[in-house]
C-alpha cells in the first residue's frame, strides 16, 4: 500500500469538489459525495491552520466523518499551557525594555507554536477564533503578557464549548476588564465602553438595542475590577457597584453583569449575529441570509452548543461546494502556519512573527476591538511582497534539525541580545530529499506535480504548472539545464517558493 | 462596478440559491504607469509623527509663564526658541524649517484634534487615518480619496506610494492598490534570478479560469500583478531623476528622497504617505524628541531644497499629523503622557504662511489636557477641496469648514 505522501502525485485533473446547491436543507445536510485529497486539504486549511501533506493524506484516508468526528472531539490539551521562560512584565516607562521584548515575543510564540504542534488543530484554530471576537491586545491598556496567556487558556477551555457560559466568563476576564476600560465601571463614574461593545461586537450587533440599554447595562457590570497590587486579581467590589433597579431590553430588576448576559442570550439576534461570523470564518464570507438564519435557529436551540454547530458546518455540503471552495483570504498567521505545516516544520522562529508583522497581523494585537477585519483587506502591494518573500526565505531556509534554534527561553535570550541574528535564524523545514520521497527527484515533471500538490493541492492554472517545469529544466539564463543530484535540493527549493507565490496559495 | 466594500454588505436581498460570484472583487481594469503628465500635478504628501508628538515642545508658547510651570525640566528655554512672534516660536531643531516660514511657505494651525478624544496610540492613530472618530471603517480616508478621484479612469499604478514596511491604513482603499516601499531595492519578489524570470510568469498572471468560483481568486491576481509592474516599473521611473541635494542619512529623509524622485517622473502621483517616530516621549522627552524634530525639519529642508531646484515645490503639499499631543503637565520621567491637541504643519504647495487658530489655553484644561478647537477633519476637507480640488464630503462623510491656510 502507497504511503499517504504517495498519493500526492498526479495531475489532480480527475478530483472537483463538489457542485453549487440551490436547496437551503440540501445545503446543510452531510455531505457525501467524492472523498479526495482536495477536500480532505479543505477540512484541515479551515478546521486548523492546514495540514502537512501526511495530515492531508490521513484525512483523505480517514474520510470525511471521521475525520471531522476526530476534528471536534478532541482530547485532553497536551501543549504547555504557559509561555516558556520569563514573562513578567513592568508597565513603569523607566522598565528594561529588552524583558519588555522578550516577554512579548515569548507570549506571541507560545500561541504560534501550539498552532503548529497541536494534534487538535481545530481547538487552536477556534482560539484564534474567540480571541479574534472577544477581542483584546497584547500589553494594551494595561495587559500583562500573563493575563494574555489566562484569557487564551480561557477561550482554550470553551473552544468548542458553550458561547453563553463563554460570555460570561470573558466579562470576568482580567485582560477584558482593562481592554474595554470596565476595570474603570464604577457607580460614581460609569464607564460604558464593555457594555457597549458587548452588545455591538460580542453578542447581538447595532440595531438591536438602544444607547439607554447601554447606559443601563453599564450600570449593572460596575464593581468588576483588576487590582494590579494583588497581582492583577480579578475581583468584585460591592463598594464599586451600582445596585439600583436597572431597565435592560424590557427587563426591569436590581441587575448584575450576569444578568445583562442571560438576557442577551435570550434574544433572537445574538444567534443570527454570532452564526454570521462562524460562517464568515468557516464557510465563505458573504453568506447567506437564509443559510445564517437556519444556522442560528439550530445554535439557539442548542444553547449555543458551538460544538454540535461546527459539526453542522464542516459536514455539511455547502462546506464543500465549490461556492466554499478557496473562498476566504488565508490571514498571516494561517499562510505562516500553514506554509510550516506544507514543509514539514515542527517548529516556529521569532522570523516568523516579523514577517506575519509585515504582512499586516501583529499576533494578539487585533488592530482595534472589532478585530482584524481579514478577506480582501488582508492584501495589497507591500503585504504581497511580505508574503511571497518570507515564503521564499522559509523555503530557502536550511535550518534542519541540526541547526534548528536553542528551544524556549534560550531562543528568547538569543533574540533579545542578538536581534538580527535571531530573524536570521533557518526555520526546522524537512529538505527537499524528504518532500520529494517516492519520485524520481530528477525527473521535472514529477518534481512539479509533487511540489503543486504539496502547496496547492494541484489547483494551479497550466501556464503556472509550465513555468515551474520550465524553471526545473533550465539555468538562470533561460539555457536547458537538466535536474540532478547537484542541482536538485536548490531547484526544489525554488520550485517551493515559486509555488507559494501562487493566487490559490494566498486562499484558504 | 463591483468593489469589496459592495462585496462585504451584500448579504442582504433574497435568497436566490448560491450564486456564482465569480471574480466580484477584480479590479475594473488592469492599472498601468500614467504617461508623464505635461503640466504641474498637484500632489499631498502626509507625514505621521508615530506615538503622540508633544505639541507644546514643538510650537511653543514661550510667552506664557505657565508653559515653563508646568514644564519645569523639559521646556525650551526662551533663548533657545526659534521665534516667530512675541508667544509663540519653534522647537530649536526645527530651525531648518525657518528659511520656509519666512518665505511663508509654512502655515500652522493650532489647537487641532476631534470630539471625545482617544488616548489610545491605537485607535487615535486609526480615527485620524480613517477621518471617522464614532465608528470602525475599513478604508482611510487618502485611500477613498484615491477611489474617487480615479472613477471613471484607467487605473493608476503610482495613484498613491506609501514609504514604509506596511501599507498605512489611510491609504487602504476599495479600489485602488498603493505601492507600499520601504527601501526601493526590497520592493520586488526576491528570489533568485531564476526565480525572478518565472515569478514574471507567475506573478503577472495569465487569465486562466479556475475550475472553482472563489471570489478572492481575480483580487489575489490582480494585486500580484499591480505589485510586481510596480516593481517592475519604480526603478525605470526615477532613473532620470538625480537629487539636486544630498539627503540626510536618516531612512526619514532617504524616504522624502524616494518621494522626490517619484514626484520628478510626474506620473500623477496624488497622495504619498510617510511616518517618522516614535515620538511617545514618557520618558526623557528632550532627547527623544529633539532627535526626532532634528531628522524632520533637516529631510523637509533638503527635500524642499530639492524640488524647488527641480522647480517642482510649488506642486507639493506636506501635512503633518500625529495621533495627539501630550500632556500640559511634564511627568516624573521627564517626560509626558498622551494628551489631546496639537498644531498641524502644512508646508510648500500653496500654503499661506502664517499660524492660524489661538493657541489652547494652558490653564482651562480637559482632565489635564489641551481643549481642541480645530477638527482636523477641517484640514483634511480643506486640503481635499483647497489643494486637490475634490468635494470633501464623500470622503469624509459630511461637510467640515474649509480654512483659508491654503
Amino acid at each position: 500500500m502507497s504511503s499517504p505522501v504517495d498519493q500526492l502525485t498526479g495531475t489532480g485533473a480527475e478530483f472537483r469538489p463538489a457542485g453549487a446547491l440551490t436547496d437551503l436543507n440540501q445545503a446543510l445536510a452531510a455531505y457525501n459525495g467524492p472523498w479526495n485529497l482536495k477536500l480532505a486539504a479543505h477540512l484541515l486549511r479551515r478546521a486548523g491552520f492546514g495540514g502537512s501533506p501526511a495530515d492531508v493524506g490521513s484525512v483523505a484516508a480517514a474520510g470525511m466523518s471521521t475525520s471531522v468526528e476526530r476534528l471536534i472531539h478532541f482530547g485532553p490539551d497536551s501543549l504547555p499551557t504557559q509561555p516558556d521562560g520569563d514573562i513578567s512584565y513592568d508597565f513603569s516607562p523607566t522598565a528594561d525594555p529588552k524583558q519588555r521584548q522578550r516577554a512579548f515575543l515569548a507570549t506571541q510564540m507560545w500561541f504560534a507554536n501550539r498552532c503548529l504542534q497541536t494534534p487538535d488543530p481545530l481547538r487552536e484554530r477556534m482560539v484564534y477564533f474567540w480571541s479574534n471576537h472577544f477581542t483584546s491586545g497584547l500589553g494594551q491598556d494595561g495587559i500583562t503578557p500573563q493575563q494574555t496567556v489566562n484569557q487564551y487558556n480561557l477561550f482554550n477551555r470553551y473552544a468548542l464549548g458553550n458561547y453563553g457560559e463563554l460570555t460570561h466568563e470573558i466579562s470576568k476576564d482580567g485582560a477584558m476588564l482593562l481592554y474595554l476600560n470596565n476595570a474603570q465601571n464604577r457607580r460614581q463614574h460609569p464607564n460604558e465602553n464593555y457594555a457597549r461593545e458587548l452588545m455591538e461586537l460580542f453578542t447581538m450587533g447595532v440595531g438591536n438595542y438602544a444607547e439607554e440599554d447601554v447606559r443601563e447595562s453599564a450600570r449593572a457590570f460596575t464593581g468588576w475590577t483588576v487590582i494590579r497590587k494583588q497581582g492583577d486579581a480579578v475581583t468584585f467590589l460591592p463598594q464599586l457597584h451600582d445596585d439600583g433597579s436597572k431597565t435592560f431590553l424590557g427587563h426591569t430588576g436590581n441587575f448584575m453583569g450576569d444578568d445583562i448576559v442571560d438576557i442577551i442570550m435570550q434574544q433572537p439576534a445574538t444567534a443570527r449575529f454570532m452564526v454570521h461570523k462562524f460562517a464568515r470564518a468557516f464557510i465563505y464570507d458573504n453568506p447567506e441570509p437564509e443559510l445564517v438564519d437556519a444556522l442560528a435557529e439550530r445554535y439557539r436551540a442548542s444553547n449555543y452548543d458551538t460544538a454540535k454547530l461546527m459539526g453542522v458546518i464542516l459536514r455539511s455540503n455547502i462546506f464543500y461546494s465549490d461556492r466554499a471552495y478557496r473562498a476566504l483570504m488565508k490571514s498571516p498567521l494561517e499562510l505562516v502556519i500553514g506554509a510550516h505545516k506544507t514543509l514539514g516544520a515542527t517548529q516556529i522562529e521569532p522570523a516568523a512573527l516579523a514577517a506575519v508583522a509585515r504582512m499586516g497581523q501583529v499576533v494578539m494585537q487585533p488592530p482595534n476591538v472589532a478585530g482584524w477585519p481579514g478577506g480582501a483587506l488582508w492584501l495589497n502591494t507591500g503585504t504581497l511582497f511580505a508574503r511571497v518573500n518570507y515564503l521564499n526565505q522559509l523555503a530557502l531556509s536550511k535550518g534542519g534539525p541540526a541547526a534548528a534554534a536553542p528551544a524556549g527561553g534560550d531562543m528568547m535570550m538569543a533574540m533579545v541580545n542578538n536581534p538580527a541574528a535571531a530573524m536570521r535564524m533557518g526555520a526546522n523545514i524537512g529538505d527537499p530529499t524528504q518532500w520529494m520521497a517516492g519520485v524520481s527527484a530528477t525527473d521535472p515533471t514529477a518534481v512539479t506535480d509533487r511540489v503543486l500538490w504539496m502547496s496547492v493541492q494541484a489547483d494551479a492554472t497550466p501556464q503556472q504548472r509550465q513555468t515551474i517545469l520550465s524553471y526545473l529544466s533550465t539555468d538562470a539564463s533561460g539555457a536547458m539545464a537538466p535536474l540532478s543530484m547537484e542541482n536538485l535540493d536548490e531547484k526544489v527549493r525554488g520550485a517551493m517558493s515559486l509555488a507559494f507565490a501562487l493566487p490559490t496559495y494566498q486562499l484558504a | 462596478m463591483a468593489n469589496r466594500r459592495q462585496f462585504l454588505v451584500q448579504s442582504v436581498g433574497g435568497f436566490a440559491g448560491f450564486l456564482a460570484i465569480d471574480s466580484i472583487f477584480a479590479r475594473a481594469a488592469r492599472a498601468a504607469v500614467q504617461a508623464p503628465a505635461s503640466g504641474a500635478v498637484r500632489t499631498l504628501v502626509v507625514v505621521n509623527f508615530q506615538g503622540g508628538n508633544d505639541g507644546l515642545n514643538t510650537l511653543v508658547p514661550y510667552g506664557d509663564p505657565t508653559y515653563y510651570s508646568v514644564r519645569p525640566t523639559i521646556n525650551i528655554p526662551q533663548d533657545q526658541v526659534v521665534k516667530l512672534d512675541s508667544m509663540l516660536g519653534l522647537h530649536p531643531q526645527l530651525g531648518a524649517l525657518k528659511p520656509l516660514y519666512d518665505q511663508q511657505r509654512i502655515a500652522i494651525m493650532q489647537g487641532v484634534h476631534y470630539p471625545n478624544p482617544n488616548l489610545s496610540h491605537f485607535r487615535s492613530t486609526e480615527i485620524w487615518q480613517t477621518a471617522a472618530p464614532e465608528k470602525y471603517v475599513d478604508t482611510g480616508w487618502a485611500g477613498r480619496y484615491l477611489d474617487a478621484q480615479g472613477k471613471g479612469q484607467q487605473p493608476n499604478l503610482f495613484a498613491g506610494v506609501a514609504v514604509g514596511p506596511v501599507l498605512p491604513k489611510l491609504m487602504v482603499a476599495e479600489r485602488t492598490d498603493v505601492p507600499t516601499i520601504s527601501d526601493p531595492r526590497a520592493f520586488k519578489f526576491n528570489g533568485t534570478r531564476g526565480e525572478q524570470a518565472a515569478a514574471d510568469n507567475i506573478l503577472g498572471g495569465d487569465g486562466y479560469k479556475y475550475p472553482f468560483q472563489s471570489p478572492y481568486l481575480q483580487l489575489v491576481q490582480d494585486v500580484e500583478s499591480h505589485a510586481h509592474a510596480a516593481a517592475n516599473e519604480l526603478p525605470h521611473l526615477v532613473s532620470g531623476y538625480k537629487a539636486a541635494v544630498e539627503y540626510p542619512k536618516t531612512p526619514f529623509a532617504q524616504g522624502l528622497n524616494l518621494i522626490a524622485g517619484v514626484v520628478n517622473a510626474n506620473v500623477g502621483t496624488k497622495v504619498f504617505y510617510i511616518s517618522l517616530g516614535s515620538f511617545d516621549t514618557h520618558v526623557g522627552q528632550r532627547n527623544q524628541q529633539d532627535r526626532l524634530l532634528d531628522q524632520f525639519s533637516a529631510g523637509i529642508a533638503a527635500f524642499y531644497q530639492d524640488l524647488a531646484a527641480h522647480n517642482v515645490d510649488s506642486n507639493v503639499l506636506t501635512m503633518t499629523f500625529s495621533e495627539f499631543g501630550r500632556r500640559v503637565q511634564e511627568n516624573a520621567n521627564r517626560g509626558t503622557d498622551h494628551g489631546t491637541a496639537a498644531p498641524m504643519f502644512l508646508i510648500g504647495g500653496n500654503a499661506k504662511g502664517g499660524i492660524y487658530g489661538d493657541h489652547p489655553s494652558l490653564t482651562d484644561l480637559d482632565y489635564g489636557n489641551l481643549k481642541w478647537h480645530t477638527d482636523f477633519r477641517s484640514v483634511y476637507a480643506t486640503v481635499l477641496e483647497r489643494w486637490l480640488g475634490i468635494g470633501s464630503v464623500p470622503i469624509l462623510g459630511s461637510q467640515f469648514e474649509t480654512l483659508t491656510v491654503v
